[in-house]
């Protein structure tokens, strides 16, 4: 073994407390530089595999294209593959929805559809069904029987009138049960009966595409492909629909990769500052050994080899251990993630997760990300060391072996006190060593800050705010309504206006239930005309006396009061429009097309002003009048919504008493506060849980910090302590001391990171909240995180002065005052 | 054990033995003795006879496997370790051959340390007697790293005497001092013993310093050989 080795090799033992903190650090941090990119790759992985499983293999559709455009589509040169599918028309049933679509051969392949038995329609009379869809037929038959089906074609944008025809089984689909939970189901017809029902040039058919993936295009490339092949031939990008999932799941997004090199550069980050804390600290303590060695005629050289080798010995052993428990850790991780996702919405997701990873589908170690962690480590402990390696090879032969304790600058004299207590003697040591204790402090604090800032992020990130942005009150009661279809006119908001289940009989039913403290009363009129389109249309919102102050605090532009907004010639537009029409302003004056019942009308009206409001209150429509200046402006019932504000949140008899109402009315449906609430709950948690175990390994690291300063203060003072103890210090005076040291490292950071953490923590507030991260709309100080942070370090910093100078004590006065070096 | 008025210190049986079968060493082996108020005595005997375990055990910085020390009447050993650290800073005053000043206190700091932790008030007038009889009433500032050998003893002396100790104990206080400097360290010693009626117990190899003494007692093997 080469001389430095050997060296560098004993020092490693001979300093093992320091360098048991360090392997620790080092075994931490290559936990975290493991865990990050494998659970990262690992859920992707997951996810890929899923979404494989689960998701068609288009990678995307345009809608409403002619049979001419899909001919010159289908020879464009970047589309690698291409089928049609085109939905003819909807089986009238009652309460099921069943879909008649006609998909070709390629597009059956592109959508991983195949009749579980039998063959694909290609007579006219051909259909492929499932058995769930004879059950709602309320018929049975097998291959080659026939069944009755009564159907409306989609006709020019409407569902038609219905007619009836015989069709022949000819295969049948399996149902899911989601199919069976829905009651939405999937029926195959031929191209002969989409041909036969709607003629050749009313036909809208979904063209569905790969891109040609010869060159390994990004997501984004691939998705500016279908970009632009759909300009070419005039398709415009509302009716391009991207399969995301699926371009995610097979090619790589560029924004992954950086947010995972973030990550990673904060943990390095983290382990370095640490690292090269702990060797600073203890540093002035083996400048005499160093300067042996060079008076005996190490070079320079020779000296930085054996602080770089000392290093890189402990993270031989640190490394391969963190590896090994990151492995584990990972995997675990990775359950615990899919638990959290486990919620009614991600349920299918979930279990195909489980399922891929039970049949080892995804293989969650990978060489290159356990030798990516490995390496980042080392490079870690090398640009932690690169200082302490300059200063070791600093060190003059002559003035190392001179002093105790090297000091630059030391006094001679100083003022002192004149009288001497537990207190001043704690301060005399903790100014001795300014620099120390700064670097200590500093780099805590610098983890401190960082966690600050994150719980600032996810203490925003409430979701009871979330679910009171998205619903107003603790249950929203609305008609059922279907503008556009024509077998159901009666469906659409216009026709049940005239006879409105929200009605003032309703209102005080729900209103005298017990735990209902009132009905608030939205209006809404349909509109278009002007910026508003024929087809997609918007309505004007009517909003209550109640709303009065939410909607004048909200207002970002321009000014109105309520007052104003009841004379029916003002509007108030939610600040949203703006991204569909930059060009409107306050002052503007729209002209209005407004459907009342049977009749419509036309209102100029002018813009007041713009503000920024809650979905909940504006039910994502633009335009905002009092609920007052509304009624007047219809010669019918215009209430669109029950907001039932009830004194409790959550209350399981009320809410199945309302689910009551609105099951015998038939014509109603119900959101809660609570489903909105367990949404965002869920979603949170996931996001929190992770970040806060993140966070907490992060800090742990720092916290090594401050065990090895206070373990080398005590350690190179040893001498000291004992000499005050034999003069007469008690063992209670010498832990009081230690306590204040501590008490001092921890105010310190405490103070920084709490302090600029709170200050930093706003600015990433407003940046979260502008980007609509976790639906943040208010700012919340992360009191739990401050308070958890400081406890947790005091009670450390406590634990650690007893630790400390109980290990003190287990060597004998005597042995102390006789230690020297 | 009943003490003689005129007895400061007494010491009954004392055993202090390290390590165990062959590699035993009886460091102290039965020894007794008396020491009375407002004398010198200097301990002597060769090195490893085991003079200055006695002298720790005697200060209470250890404890004996068995016998008893008695200092103003009080069985030191009877007290807990916070107890007894309280009655060492009351009542003894140490002084090593290597001075143990604190670093990071200057030296008034250092002197007035064993009254800050008996969290008695500094008498100003006081302690700048001690200075003055040190010699050392220009250096109430200066650190410890800028001191000479024997300045840096001078300081420890104040620092023992300036509790009014019952006894002082000196653990070869002269040991890394050149002659001149010894002379003078031992004569201010002397003259602690006179002007302000101490007791002090010294622990010597050197026989100069032993014949100032007013009694001198010799170690061997862990016993008292002559009185």
């Amino acid at each position: 073994m080469k001389m430095t080795t050997r060296v560098a090799f004993d020092n490693m033992k001979y300093y093992k407390n320091r360098n048991i903190l360090i392997g620790i650090t080092i075994i931490l941090t290559t936990m975290l530089l493991f865990i990050v990119p494998a659970v990262g790759r690992g859920m992707l992985e997951i996810q890929f595999a899923v979404t494989d499983r689960l998701y068609p293999s288009w990678h995307a559709l345009y809608r409403n294209v002619d049979e001419e455009t899909a001919r010159k589509l289908a020879v464009h040169h970047d589309i690698s593959k291409f089928g049609l599918r085109s939905d003819a028309g909807y089986m009238n049933l009652d309460e099921a929805s069943v879909v008649m679509m006609y998909v070709d051969e390629a597009g059956m392949e592109l959508y991983k559809m195949a009749p579980a038995e039998g063959t694909i329609p290609r007579r006219e009379d051909e259909i492929v069904v499932s058995p769930g869809i004879l059950k709602e037929l309320g018929q049975q038959g097998d291959i080659g029987d026939t069944v009755t089906v009564p159907y409306q074609i989609f006709r020019g944008g409407e569902l038609d009138l219905t007619q009836q025809k015989e069709f022949r089984i000819c295969g049948f689909f399996e149902d899911s049960e989601d199919n069976y939970e829905k009651r939405v189901y999937t029926a195959l017809v031929s191209e002969a009966f989409l041909k036969n029902e709607i003629p050749k040039d009313e036909i809208a058919y979904r063209f569905l595409l790969q891109i040609g993936d010869e060159d390994k295009p990004t997501t984004d490339e691939i998705e500016d492909r279908i970009k632009n092949a759909a300009e070419q031939f005039g398709i415009p990008e509302s009716e391009i629909n991207i399969n995301t999932d699926y371009l995610l799941a097979n090619y790589v997004d560029p924004a992954m990769v950086p947010s995972i090199v973030l990550i990673m550069l904060i943990v390095m980050l983290a382990g370095a500052i640490t690292i090269y804390s702990i060797y600073y600290v203890s540093m002035n303590q083996r400048i005499r050994e160093f300067g042996r060695m060079k008076a005996i005629g190490a070079t320079k050289r020779q000296i930085r080899q054996i602080v770089l080798r000392e290093g890189l010995c402990i993270a031989a052993f640190a490394v391969p251990a963190g590896l090994l428990i990151g492995t584990f850790v990972s995997r675990e991780v990775i359950e615990w993630l899919l638990k959290f996702t486990d919620s009614e919405a991600m349920e299918a997701f979930a279990e195909t997760a489980r399922e891929v990873l039970a049949d080892g589908e995804v293989n969650l170690c990978c060489w290159w990300v356990y030798l990516l962690a490995a390496a980042v480590t080392v490079c870690t402990v090398y640009f932690s060391l690169a200082r302490p390696m300059h200063m070791a090879a600093k060190v003059s032969e002559v003035e190392a072996m001179r002093m105790q304790t090297a000091g630059k600058n030391r006094r001679s004299r100083r003022k002192g006190y004149e009288f001497l207590s537990i207190g001043r003697l704690t301060l005399r040591n903790l100014t001795e060593n300014k620099k120390k204790s700064a670097v200590t402090i500093v780099s805590m604090a610098a983890t401190g800050v960082f966690l600050m800032v994150v719980a600032t992020v996810l203490s925003c990130a409430d979701p009871r705010e979330s679910a009171d942005n998205s619903l107003v009150g603790q249950y929203e009661i609305l008609p059922d309504i279907e503008e556009y279809n024509k077998e159901h006119p009666e469906r659409k908001w216009s026709e049940i206006q005239k006879d409105n289940p929200l009605n003032e009989t309703l209102r005080q039913q729900i209103e005298a239930l017990p735990g209902v403290e009132r009905v608030d009363v939205f209006s809404s009129l349909r509109v278009d005309g002007d910026v508003f389109s024929e087809e997609e249309g918007n309505a004007l919102n009517g909003i209550p006396q109640e709303y009065a102050k939410e909607l004048e605090k909200g207002i970002t532009e321009g000014k109105v009061t309520y007052e104003e907004l009841k004379t029916g010639d003002k509007v108030l537009i939610d600040e949203a429009i703006k991204y569909w029409h930059p060009e409107l302003k306050v002052g503007d004056k729209l002209n209005l097309r407004i459907q009342d019942g049977g009749r419509t009308f036309n209102k100029e009206v002018e813009i007041a002003a713009i503000g920024d409001y809650r979905n909940g209150l504006t039910n994502f429509d633009y335009l905002i009048m009092a609920k007052e200046a509304v009624d007047r402006l219809s010669e019918y019932n215009s209430s669109r919504y029950f907001h039932v504000i009830a004194d409790k949140d959550y209350d399981q008899t009320l809410e199945k008493k309302l689910q009551d109402i609105i099951n015998a009315s038939g014509r109603m449906s119900m959101r809660t506060w609570k489903a909105e609430y367990e949404q965002w709950r869920t979603a949170l948690a996931t996001t929190r849980g992770a970040s806060y175990a993140f966070l907490g390994i992060l800090a742990a690291i720092s916290v090594m910090n401050l065990i090895n300063t206070m373990i080398n203060s005590v350690h190179v003072r040893r001498k000291e302590l004992g000499m005050m103890q034999a003069i007469g210090m008690s063992d209670s005076q010498l832990m009081k001391m230690l306590q204040l040291e501590g008490l001092f490292y921890t105010a310190g950071t405490l103070a920084i990171s709490v302090g600029l953490g709170s200050l930093a923590g706003y600015p990433v507030f407003l940046y979260a909240k502008k980007h609509g991260m976790f639906n943040i709309s208010a700012y919340h100080y992360p009191a739990a995180a401050a308070i958890v942070v400081s406890i947790v370090l005091l009670v450390l910093q406590i634990a650690l002065a007893a630790g400390i100078s109980r290990s003190v004590r287990k060597n004998s006065l005597i042995e102390r005052i006789r230690f020297s070096e | 054990m009943k003490m003689d008025s005129g007895k400061i210190l007494a010491v009954d049986g004392l055993v202090k033995y390290y390590g165990t079968g062959e590699n035993q060493v009886r460091a102290v082996d039965h020894t007794s003795l008396e020491i009375e108020r407002g004398k010198f005595t200097a301990i002597v005997g060769r090195s490893g006879s085991g003079k200055s375990t006695l002298l720790h055990l005697i200060g209470g910085l250890d404890r004996p496997d068995e016998g008893k020390v008695w200092i103003e009447g009080k069985d030191i050993f009877a007290l807990k370790d916070d107890r007894l650290a309280a009655f060492r800073r009351k009542k003894i005053g140490f002084i090593f051959q290597d001075y143990n000043l604190i670093p990071s206190l200057n030296v008034w700091e250092n002197i007035v340390l064993p009254l800050g932790l008996d969290n008695r008030k500094v008498k100003r007038e006081d302690v700048q007697e001690v200075l003055e009889k040190i010699g050392l009433t220009d250096k109430e500032e200066t650190m410890p790293n800028a001191l000479s050998g024997g300045q840096k003893q001078r300081t420890a002396i104040a620092r023992a005497l300036v509790t009014r100790p019952a006894i002082i104990l000196a653990d070869e206080p002269t040991g890394n001092l050149d002659s001149q400097t010894e002379l003078e360290v031992m004569s201010l010693m002397k003259s602690c013993v006179t002007d302000f009626g101490q007791t002090l117990v010294m622990i010597t190899h050197d026989e100069m310093i032993a014949q100032m003494a007013d009694r001198v007692i010799e170690i061997a093997d862990g016993k008292v050989v002559s009185d």
